[in-house]
């Protein structure tokens, strides 16, 4: 609890389950949802080190304000083109969409 | 925090907590559950923040993301659901590769933490208060919060957009 | 220029045929009768030459021996020139005489064919070679133009090469007499390699045995003694012969009965002491003879061609000739081997004007068709016949009996009852001939091809009836120059085997008398199944059918060949080779582009428009280069 490398090994595992949903998932939510654990694992990471290892002050959690921030607008924008490749699609299923195949 | 029994139980739990969740956000195949377990999940990291001393964070935490991004992305579920619900067996070199990608970067992760003398620096101040937050997002980090809100501004701009013209197209 | 004559005309025999080719090849292959007047006019000028060689050289008693060092490569010299003694004049002259008379007969017989020229351009090529190869004084220029003759031999057996047969044939016997020379090659590089010298002279010298051990010289002369298998087609390299009907009858006439078959006897007299030096191999020979003289006799019985019957006469004649050197009898086997080149070429040439004639080389039917009427060829057959089963006063009669009487000195006499026995088969295939084309069962009244030639008077008959006559005279009177001869080839020839020739003479009566017994018991069988007035004209063979047919497929060798080599040249060896071609070469540049697809397609996997295997690939980059930093 009280030693870094606890919170970074936490923060290690969030990842790799974030990075194995991003590789697998067929559909396109899950991959932006696997993608929002990724981005919390690193939030996580910076809130750990701002504790224990650095020395500004709070830096930690203006970063971790950010990463929200670019999180909240980066869903949504995600989310839109979810919208509009499901009109033209009728599925969000990733490997539906092939135009771009070579 | 402090060294009791309860705080330490509660830590775990948390932990507990976080790692379900993210079991939950990525192996079942239904969307819904995934969904929920994210916001099991991120609600488990806000417990860890406030076990790191932010409880500003922590609140900030759940109120964004569990309380908005999952809220919107359970609405672009409703939204996209497809007529029928096909359930086609999942690639095993998808998996495989999938598994063997994740493992690779947890062990090229714990590596590099346990290598690595982590050495706090000289001189640390430790002032987690909101009023010092709010004191650098203006004066300090005034740039950065400047560009999140027009990140933010043209993040709603191009949602509406896209969903808007793409309806009249199709 | 030159000032020696006996060198001066053994430079004009030689090259004056190879000239004619050259020119006839190169130049006048259009203009027939000047290739033809080129190339007789060259082999007469040769047989003047060696005719007058055999003169000046008769009292010589050592040989001469001119050379010149010809190819020369460091330490080794092979030296070209000519060795001149008595063996190989006397071959000089049958090959010049015999060649001479060939190619005027051929005038008649090739008139009209296409290849006239070329023709006459391979004959003295082959004359070139024979002649050359013949007085060659060292072994190595006498292994060049014995593959030299080999080639004439091909090129003129595959004379009429449009027809599948004739191809064939040509390329059966190129093949076949090379597996001999190969064992040759091997044996003269076996005696290269521990004597050093190839020379003729050497290697008949007395020194071969003292540097040579004995079991490699056994080898070594064995070896050697398959050319002469080869060469002189003895068991189990005969069948080549045969086939090789397929050529012109002069053609036949020339090279299969008289000189280049003789070539393989005449290489066995040439290195004569040299064998022997090696009882063992000696044995060897006498065996091989004698099976090869059984057997196509017994071949010579059931054949209904009458060049075929020749044919298999020849290696059976062949076979005597070997028999009669394996024996010791040196003198017999040149002196039968001179008889048998008359007679035998004589017996040709009378086919080839009946085979002309009647266009069918089956005798009965030339028989039925009238074929006694043509009198000039059927007289010298007759003759020539009578040389060739032993009858009295024939040379044939000479030869054969100093052929029984070198046999009977060997301690073995089941060789000279082989011999004897030889005797009564040789009669019986003879006189089966004569007696169907002289009595035929009833003639048939066609008659147009006589009177398509008119009788048979014109100027091409007696072209082809000539050389007939000078060869039935020969065969008359050369019998009774046999003391001649025996001292002109014996007496350069002072070995121990000097005792032979005077016993030979010293009354060995028994065996002369038996011999002419059988020849009469030979005769005697044939009248009755064939001569007599309403004989059958079948033999007693067709009523041991199975017997028939063995002999008729000749002793079933061919298809035994045939199988052997499908079995192991071609469905072993090539097949290897096949193999290797297809799955390996083949199968190799195939692999590559299978592999280079391969790839491309494995590879492809990136570009499906799938992201998630590029992050895939991605992560997994990233994580092998921050391992690689591990440490």
């Amino acid at each position: 609890m009280n030693s870094l490398t606890f919170y970074l090994v936490i923060a290690a595992i969030l990842f790799s389950f974030g990075l194995f949903g991003v590789l697998t998932r067929r559909s396109l939510i899950a991959v932006l949802i696997s993608i929002e654990l990724m981005l919390n694992s690193a939030s996580l990471n910076f809130m750990a080190f701002n504790k224990f290892v650095a020395p500004d002050t709070a830096i930690g959690q203006i970063y971790t304000l950010f990463i929200m921030g670019i999180a909240a607008a980066e869903a949504a924008i995600a989310l839109s083109i979810f919208l509009a490749l499901f009109r033209q699609l009728r599925s969000i299923n990733i490997e539906r969409a092939r135009e771009l195949r070579g | 925090m402090s060294h009791g029994v309860l705080p330490q139980l509660g830590f775990y739990g948390l932990v507990i907590l976080t790692f379900s969740g993210a079991m939950i956000a990525v192996f079942p195949r239904n969307i819904l559950y995934n969904v929920l377990g994210l916001a099991l999940a991120l609600s488990g990291v806000a417990g860890l923040y406030v076990y790191l001393g932010s409880l500003f964070i922590g609140l900030m935490q759940l109120l964004i993301y569990v309380g908005a991004i999952c809220i919107a992305i359970v609405f672009a579920i409703m939204l996209s659901r497809p007529p029928h619900i096909a359930k086609p067996k999942r690639k095993t070199s998808k998996l495989v590769g999938g598994i063997g990608a994740s493992v690779l970067i947890l062990c090229v992760n714990l590596g590099i933490i346990y290598k690595t003398a982590w050495k706090p620096a000289a001189e640390r101040h430790l002032d987690w208060s909101v009023k010092t937050i709010g004191d650098f997002l203006l004066t300090k980090y005034v740039l950065v919060f400047e560009v999140i809100s027009l990140v933010l501004l043209v993040a709603m701009l191009g949602a509406i957009i896209i969903s808007r013209y793409s309806g009249r197209v199709s | 220029m030159v000032k020696d004559p006996i060198l001066l005309a053994c430079i004009v025999t030689v090259s004056l045929p190879f000239l004619s080719f050259l020119t006839i090849f190169a130049y006048t292959r259009k203009w027939e009768r000047l290739s033809c007047s080129i190339s007789i006019g060259a082999v007469l000028t040769s047989l003047i030459c060696s005719t007058y060689l055999f003169v000046a050289t008769y009292h010589f008693t050592e040989p001469l021996q001119y050379s010149i060092p010809w190819l020369l490569s460091g330490k080794i010299i092979i030296p070209f020139g000519f060795l001149v003694d008595h063996l190989s004049m006397l071959m000089l002259l049958i090959v010049a005489v015999i060649s001479s008379l060939v190619q005027i007969y051929s005038l008649g017989y090739m008139a009209g064919d296409p290849g006239f020229s070329r023709y006459y351009a391979f004959q003295s090529l082959f004359a070139w070679a024979m002649m050359t190869m013949t007085i060659a004084p060292s072994m190595i220029q006498f292994y060049i133009f014995w593959e030299l003759v080999g080639l004439a031999s091909y090129l003129l057996i595959g004379f009429y090469y449009e027809k599948w047969s004739a191809s064939q044939a040509g390329k059966k016997a190129l093949v076949v007499t090379r597996i001999g020379d190969v064992g040759m090659f091997i044996g003269l590089v076996i005696v290269l390699l521990f004597y050093g010298n190839l020379g003729v002279a050497n290697i008949n010298s007395a020194a071969v045995a003292q540097k040579i051990p004995a079991t490699l010289l056994t080898v070594s002369a064995i070896l050697i003694f398959f050319g002469v298998i080869g060469k002189s087609a003895q068991f189990p390299l005969l069948t080549w012969l045969p086939d090789a009907m397929e050529g012109p009858t002069p053609v036949s006439a020339l090279l299969h009965s008289a000189t280049m078959v003789a070539a393989g006897v005449y290489l066995f007299a040439r290195l004569f002491p040299f064998f022997m030096g090696s009882h063992t191999a000696l044995q060897f020979a006498l065996l091989i003879g004698t099976i090869t003289m059984l057997l196509s006799s017994t071949m010579a019985m059931v054949a209904w061609d009458i060049k075929k019957v020749w044919a298999y006469s020849t290696i059976s004649q062949l076979g005597y000739m070997v028999m009669a050197l394996g024996a010791g009898g040196y003198f017999a086997g040149m002196f039968h081997l001179t008889a048998h080149a008359g007679f035998k070429a004589l017996l040709f040439l009378c086919s080839g004007v009946f085979i002309h004639h009647y266009h069918t080389n089956d005798f009965f039917v030339m028989s039925r068709q009238g074929a006694r009427g043509l009198k000039v060829p059927m007289v010298c057959m007759t003759v020539g016949a009578l040389a060739l089963s032993g009858v009295f006063p024939f040379s044939g009669f000479f030869s054969k009996e100093s052929i029984m009487v070198a046999l009977s000195h060997h301690p073995n006499k089941i060789w000279l009852l082989a011999g004897l026995f030889g005797e009564i088969l040789t009669a019986y295939y003879t006189f089966r001939v004569i007696f169907v084309m002289l009595f035929p069962k009833k003639i048939e009244e066609h008659g147009h091809h006589q009177e398509e030639h008119g009788g048979g008077e014109g100027v091409l008959y007696w072209l082809m009836g000539w050389p007939l006559i000078i060869l039935a005279s020969i065969t008359c009177v050369l019998g009774f120059f046999e003391k001649q001869i025996e001292h002109y080839l014996l007496g350069d020839y002072m070995l121990a085997h000097a005792h032979v020739a005077e016993a030979a003479h010293g009354g060995v009566h028994a065996i002369t008398i038996a011999a002419i017994l059988l020849v009469i018991i030979g005769v005697a069988i044939a009248w009755v199944e064939y001569g007599r007035k309403g004989a059958a004209q079948e033999g007693f063979l067709t009523r041991l059918p199975r017997l028939e047919k063995l002999f008729a497929n000749r002793w079933y060798m061919d298809h035994f060949y045939r199988w052997a080599l499908d079995t192991f040249i071609y469905g072993g060896f090539t097949n290897l080779f096949t193999r290797n071609d297809r799955r390996v070469v083949d199968g190799g540049i195939d692999a590559v582009c299978r592999a280079t697809e391969g790839s491309g397609r494995i590879a492809s996997f990136l570009q499906s428009n799938m992201v998630q295997y590029n992050i895939l690939v991605m992560v997994a980059v990233i994580g092998f280069v921050a391992l690689s930093f591990w440490g």
